[in-house]
């Protein structure tokens, strides 16, 4: 209770955790408030928002419901950024830790093929995937993983330099433990939060490089992004402009989200640090 | 706010005589061509390739119709729909076997050299006929070219072609480049490919990869005056919704084959000193067609195709895909082509509950979960309308319980999984109908196709008499014989459904209303702009 309250201290905590609220809310509802296909032909097509409140938010060019879009993207987005975040955290953390903890010739070699990925830009990297192996949820949910992963492994392995050196890791190579089980038991655990103060940052940036990838018609065809919609609604730019707005906003605000309520968790942990 | 008001009457005075001024000289019509000034277009694509005898497509023409010219042109008013030009007057013998052109006098190469009947034979046979993308069909059985003299040509084949199908191929497969340029060398690898040298009014200039290509007049130009346009040049705009800007900014005068989005027409219409042309595309019609992979054992079934045709609203994709601007279709002849059409064919009404009649007739009754079966649906990426009319058929198959999951690619790969790979069950393409059904159309139902042969049967679709049909009507000599046997075919393939044909559209285009003579023939995107000029 006392994290709690002190979590929400800050304003900005605040903030970040009502967006990602009701951005949860929204995805958990979609399906309740939206049954169906959302991609179904609901009404006339280019409906203004606002006109007719059985489709508050307005239609596309072919007639379908702008809201009903809007919710299901919701979904899309969450799932793939913490789906995203979720692998690349553990892909960086298990090898960040191996790198570490082994030391000498397995930490050069895992090193370096952090390095490799690093100097890619991650984008590209996940362009590159999904042009290959086609679109589809898992893979571009992969693709963002792929590109998101080295900076986990490197933070993973700063901690694990430090810790490995400790007085308890040492008593647990002495009573016998396996390397690996003191890696993965006793460091991986102790160098954990840091690495997941990286997690707000990592599914921001994952939720925004699944919007661009929609956007560039790398998405899953057959589910509604946000990065889709927008993509749609260009061509229609100066005539039906809220047809990009709409999902735009949605997109800035559950960003801005994620990187506040981030923001609020690493204070509110630093802080109890220091505390403690 | 009182300012405010000032400033907005100031305004809407100054856009009324904006208006005035721009109204006025369209009174005027019968003026004399101006000559001078440079022509400002709008290019969404980059072609390398810039030789229309090798490349026959609108891309290349785009550019390099203005450089090299064909044997003639197509015409609203002309005989057979055909204007002349490097070839005056052209003949074909009764028996099929031979077509007599004679050639214009006095035409120059742009690099001062003269046009003969040599170039002529040089490009159809080291050209057309063996590295042409169309002309390899037209032009198969074409064996010799005689040049009794400098010009006259005679193209000799060894089997009966209809003189018809040489005559509506003229326009698009055509062009004539030069013999000496290409005779050394290998074809394909010649500079000239992408600096053209040809007989057209314009020269080409230069090339800035990513921004521009500047054609200049040309002063030796056969045309009386012509060309009125001292230089054309085409700016590289590849983002489509960055043109109507560069219009209205007067940035460029012109820009056509649907770089104006649809859905900002409307908008730009009403833009003062801007107009809407929808003129001047006749001869190049686009077919919205859904292809099906006959190897699927539910698609094989007519009565499954009767319902897919029976689930699609052809108004509605008329009305919200295309905006009004295109027609629906009723089978692989486009309605205004004036030759071939007949709308004597079974047609498809949109009726769901018909079509799932004819599902469950078939055997496929719906799950559970109200689906039948599932499928793979990919459409072609090249236009818009052919990704949005995937997303609308997706909702039209659902609604009969059919469930289509998209598949997006880019061109390459479209290509590759729909022609090569048939890793397709439904595909949306755009075929072209180009003035004749031998010559990209047949192609499509006609089966023993070779795999990864573009824009033909890969459907698996195989139909003896459908087959036959398109040998008979392929040497049937005599034109209204050959014209009836072509109206059988339209009959046989709305019958049979090897593919369904939706929609036909065509392309607008956005221009200054300072430009003059534009749209004054069918194909004219795609012509040589010979007779175009400026006001003011």
């Amino acid at each position: 209770m006392n994290l709690l309250r002190r979590f929400l201290r800050t304003p900005e905590a605040i903030a970040g955790a009502v967006i990602l609220a009701a951005l949860f809310a929204m995805a958990l509802a979609a399906s309740l408030l939206f049954p169906g296909d959302p991609q179904a032909i609901a009404g006339t097509a280019l409906l203004l928002p606002f006109q007719d409140w059985s489709l508050p938010l307005g239609t596309d060019r072919l007639g379908r419901d702008v809201l009903a879009e809007l919710f299901h993207g919701a979904r899309t987005s969450l799932a793939v950024g913490l789906a995203a975040a979720a692998a690349a955290l553990a892909v960086g953390a298990i090898v960040g830790t191996l790198a570490g903890f082994a030391g000498g010739l397995a930490d050069e070699v895992l090193m370096r093929i952090t390095d490799a990925f690093q100097t890619v830009p991650s984008f590209l990297l996940a362009l590159a995937f999904v042009s290959i192996v086609g679109p589809s949820l898992g893979v571009v949910v992969a693709a963002i993983a792929l590109g998101a992963w080295t900076g986990p492994a490197r933070v993973a392995r700063a901690e694990v330099l430090s810790i490995r050196e400790r007085d308890f890791v040492a008593g647990a190579r002495v009573i016998g433990m396996h390397p690996l089980e003191i890696a993965f038991r006793e460091v991986l655990p102790n160098a954990l939060p840091p690495v997941l103060a990286l997690s707000s940052v990592i599914v921001a940036a994952a939720i925004l490089t699944e919007a661009a990838l929609s956007f560039l018609g790398l998405g899953d065809p057959n589910r509604v992004t946000w990065g889709g919609m927008i993509a749609e609604g260009r061509a229609m730019l100066r005539t039906a402009p809220f047809l990009s707005i709409i999902p735009g906003v949605a997109l800035v605000l559950t960003v801005l989200g994620v990187y506040l309520a981030g923001e609020g968790v690493v204070e509110t942990t630093a802080a109890m640090r220091g505390l403690s | 706010m009182s300012d405010f008001r000032i400033s907005r009457r100031t305004m809407l005075a100054g856009s009324a005589l904006l208006l005035a001024s721009t109204a006025m000289p369209t009174i005027g019509w019968a003026q004399t061509p101006k000559k001078g000034g440079r022509l400002d277009v709008a290019a969404d694509s980059e072609p390398r390739n810039l030789n229309p005898a090798i490349v026959a497509s609108n891309g290349v023409f785009f550019i390099s119709s203005k450089i090299v010219e064909t044997l003639a042109e197509a015409s609203f008013d002309g005989k057979d729909g055909l204007d002349p030009r490097l070839a005056v007057n052209w003949e074909g013998a009764t028996d099929g076997l031979s077509v007599t052109f004679k050639l214009r006098e006095g035409v120059k190469w742009h690099d001062g050299k003269p046009f003969t009947s040599a170039d002529v034979a040089f490009s159809a046979l080291q050209i057309w006929k063996p590295l042409q993308n169309l002309g390899r069909t037209v032009f198969k059985d074409l064996e010799a070219v005689d040049t009794p003299d400098e010009l006259t040509a005679v193209f000799k084949f060894t089997k009966p072609t209809p003189f018809q199908l040489i005559r509506n191929a003229l326009p698009a497969l055509s062009s004539v480049v030069p013999k000496h340029v290409y005779e050394t060398g290998k074809i394909e690898d010649n500079p000239a490919n992408n600096a053209p040298v040809g007989t057209g009014p314009f020269k080409f200039a230069d090339y800035k990869p990513g921004q521009y290509y500047r054609l200049e007049k040309n002063a030796d130009y056969w045309g009386k005056d012509q060309p009125y346009l001292d230089e054309i040049v085409y700016q590289v705009l590849p983002d489509r919704t960055s043109a109507a800007s560069a219009l209205e900014a007067e940035e460029i005068q012109l820009a056509a084959f649907s770089a104006v989005p649809l859905a900002d027409l409307d908008r730009i219409s009403k833009v003062p000193g801007l107009k809407v042309i929808t003129k001047g595309y006749e001869g190049l019609t686009y077919q919205l067609v859904v292809e099906i992979n006959h190897r699927r054992k539910e698609l094989a079934d007519l009565k499954v195709r009767q319902a897919i045709a029976h689930a699609i609203d052809k108004d509605f994709v008329v009305k919200r895909v295309f905006l009004g601007y295109a027609a629906t279709a009723t089978g692989p002849v486009p309605k205004n082509d004036p030759q071939f059409y007949t709308a004597d064919v079974p047609t498809y009404a949109f009726d769901v509950a018909r079509a799932n009649a004819l599902l469950d007739e078939a055997g496929y009754k719906k799950n559970d979960d109200g689906k039948r079966f599932s499928l793979r649906l990919l459409p072609a990426p090249y236009f818009n309308e052919t990704k949005q009319f995937g997303d609308y058929l997706r909702q039209a198959l659902a609604a009969i319980g059919i469930d289509a999951q998209l598949v997006n690619n880019d061109s390459a790969a479209h290509i590759k999984a729909v022609y090569t790979d048939h890793a397709f069950d439904l595909a949306v393409g755009p075929p072209v109908f180009r003035g004749d059904p031998a010559i990209s159309t047949t192609i499509l139902m006609q089966s023993g196709i070779p795999d990864g042969v573009p824009f033909s049967n890969q459907g698996g679709y195989k139909n003896d008499d459908l087959d036959a049909l398109i040998a008979k009507a392929s040497e049937t000599l005599d034109t209204a014989a050959r014209t009836e046997l072509y109206k059988q075919f339209q009959k046989k393939v709305a019958e049979d459904l090897p593919l369904i044909n939706i929609a036909e559209w065509s392309f607008i285009s956005v221009a200054r209303d300072t430009v003059r003579n534009i749209a004054d023939n069918p194909r004219w995107a795609v012509s040589s702009w010979a007779d175009t000029w400026i006001e003011g």
